[in-house]
């Protein structure tokens, strides 16, 4: 996890104009968008194209088959060490933010984020590092369990006790800034935490979690 | 029915003596049902109105003719009360066949005895033949008939027809072939049956296509009925906010309110699983912030964790998060968050708001009403209630009830 370059070369997807030209509009000068894409099959087409650091993906996409953001993710699955995907959704639907997060993104923010907040995820995704909303961190918390369950599972299918805290602290609606001093931790150890959940978000097959996702009709 | 458009052709439930022909005719039609009857039996007499009768028995589906009608219309139309619908005693209708049956054989029988002479050799292929026919026709008159129809075939059915079909062959070669021989008869055999086959041949694309239109048009009606109920939310919802919106067009705060509202409204409805009243936390606490949404004109990011069924200590939680939101609202500054977590043996509620902070010592015991309202309304039912506070760092009410029951819903 290093430092990002600025400005961020960033692409960004979505299927309202309105929407990316408003994206566009609220990011600052740590951020330069080179494209933009409006279905599955552009994405997949432009993000092989240009190579960008980040890529905005919506999570809902026209076109391709029907997969939306988690299809562009899978078909650009070989680029995925270096060029990070951040996830923009309107829907606050589990199934929607998890089936993105499993399919390789770096994080998830709602739309409705401000644009220099945005400017900050995108900085933060750069430098290699996962970017959770609180509402992100409550579906974690929902999906890994809240209870410190200490059995002798793979080390991927738990939380531990204080990336729990940090999760806890980030559903709470603290910064990571906030959650550092909270727990008297530096912000690089915060996002280290936050970068091994990420990880075992995308890699578990925690039994709870396959039930939790089919519950929501996620499997 | 003040309807100028005539009804459709159905035989009614209701109001029937055999059939129901007459009744669905007449409602058809326009005209009396004496009328019909009348009509009908001085036609039956001279035997034409027997053959009618059967024919629109048969090919006449059953049904409320008002209810046909109401169901032809675009659904969109329709969306109001259904009439209520007795159920009526069906009469006996197969019963009734094999009693005259029955009844047939006997006088058969009597006039044997009596010493009429009885051509046999004419009753008894008739009466296979027209025993195949009611055989095979009898499911016609079923309410699955339609599904019948579309390719929804039981094996008795299946049995039903061929051997009805049977019997009717049967009865129809001893009938033609009187006193032929018996190679004469077999030549006449596989003459008719290769003739059915060229026909069937010959119908079969027809009978496939009427099939495939009639699974299509179910289709197509089930997604009309789906889309109207689409476009009447949206008409009750989101096209009444608009037309707010667009009178209060010069006070955003009214604005920005109305459209919250129904960004809320339409997120519940096309992303939550809507749980049954009473049964959910999550979806009580998603009402309280909606209210103080509504009330203070402020956004409040909610993230629930778990949940549970309420029962008097969570009332109690809530309504002093409703507090500890109005508080966070009116004195913080946004954004404005609140996080649930029902946990197996408690419950715990953070608000924080993102406001110039403040000190609660330094505040009088008479003045705030955090205190009383949030703080106390917690700790009287054995739960625990802090406010952390600093300059620069906002307010957070951090209010946690112990749980007693056992009723936590798994799985949320």
């Amino acid at each position: 996890m290093g430092e990002a370059e600025l400005p961020v070369d960033v692409v960004l997807v979505d299927d309202h104009d309105m929407f990316r030209a408003g994206v566009r509009a609220s990011l600052d000068e740590r951020v330069r968008v080179v494209g933009e894409a409006d279905s599955v099959d552009s994405a997949v087409a432009v993000v092989h194209e240009l190579r960008p650091t980040v890529v905005l993906l919506d999570v809902h996409l026209p076109g391709g088959d029907g997969g939306g953001g988690a299809e562009v993710l899978v078909r650009c699955a070989a680029l995925l060490p270096e060029v990070r995907f951040l996830a923009l959704s309107v829907s606050d639907a589990a199934e929607d933010v998890v089936a993105v997060i499993r399919a390789g993104a770096r994080g998830y923010v709602t739309k409705a984020i401000s644009g220099p907040e945005l400017g900050d995820a995108v900085v933060r995704v750069a430098g290699g590092d996962a970017v959770f909303s609180p509402r992100l961190a409550g579906f974690v918390l929902d999906a890994f369990g809240t209870a410190d369950v200490a059995t002798g599972d793979d080390e991927l299918d738990r939380l531990s006790a204080r990336e729990r805290e940090v999760m806890r602290l980030i559903a709470r609606g603290h910064t990571y800034r906030e959650v550092a001093s909270d727990l008297f931790i530096s912000v690089k150890t915060v996002e280290t935490h936050v970068s091994a959940v990420l990880r075992k978000l995308q890699l578990s097959n925690r039994h709870e979690l396959t039930r939790w996702a089919a519950a929501r009709r996620l499997l | 029915m003040t309807s100028t458009e005539r009804l459709p052709l159905r035989r009614p439930e209701r109001g029937r003596w055999v059939g129901g022909v007459a009744a669905g005719l007449a409602a058809h039609l326009g005209v009396p049902v004496a009328l019909l009857r009348a009509l009908l039996l001085v036609l039956a007499a001279m035997g034409a109105g027997v053959v009618a009768y059967v024919f629109l028995w048969v090919t006449v589906p059953p049904g409320d003719p008002v209810r046909a009608a109401a169901e032809q219309r675009a659904p969109e139309l329709s969306r109001l009360a259904r009439r209520p619908t007795l159920d009526p005693a069906r009469l006996p209708v197969t019963d009734i066949a094999l009693g005259l049956v029955a009844l047939a054989g006997a006088a058969l029988l009597v006039a044997d005895r009596l010493g009429v002479q009885v051509q046999a050799q004419w009753v008894v292929p008739v009466l296979v033949a027209v025993a195949g026919l009611a055989l095979a026709w009898s499911q016609l008159d079923r309410t699955e008939r339609a599904r019948w129809v579309a390719g929804g075939r039981t094996p008795v059915s299946v049995l039903r027809l061929a051997g009805g079909v049977v019997l009717a062959v049967v009865g129809v070669l001893l009938l033609v072939s009187q006193g032929a021989s018996m190679s004469a008869t077999i030549n006449a055999a596989l003459a008719a049956v290769a003739v059915l086959l060229g026909v069937a041949l010959v119908l079969a694309p027809w009978w496939l296509r009427l099939a495939r239109e009639l699974t299509e048009e179910r289709a197509a009606r089930a997604r009309e009925a789906e889309r109207a109920d689409i476009a009447a939310h949206l008409h009750d919802s989101v096209l009444q906010s608009l037309a707010l919106i667009r009178k209060q067009a010069g006070d955003p705060e009214a604005v920005a309110r109305v459209a919250r509202a129904q960004e809320r409204e339409l997120r519940a409805w096309l992303y939550d699983d809507r749980p049954e009243p009473g049964t959910s936390l999550a979806a009580e606490l998603a009402a309280v912030v909606a209210e103080v949404e509504d009330i203070e004109a402020v956004a409040v990011e909610t993230v629930v964790v778990g949940d549970r069924v309420p029962d008097e200590d969570t009332a109690a939680l809530l309504l002093a998060t409703r507090e500890a939101l109005l508080n966070a609202a009116r004195h913080g500054s946004p954004p404005v968050t609140v996080y649930l977590e029902a946990s197996e043996d408690r419950v715990e509620v953070f608000v924080r708001d993102r406001g110039e902070g403040f000190d609660l010592d330094g505040i009088p015991h008479d003045r705030f009403g955090v205190r009383e309202s949030i703080l106390g309304r917690v700790r009287r039912r054995g739960g625990t209630a802090e406010v952390t506070s600093s300059p620069g760092r906002g307010t957070e009410v951090h209010l946690t009830t112990p749980l007693r029951g056992e009723e936590r819903l798994r799985d949320g």
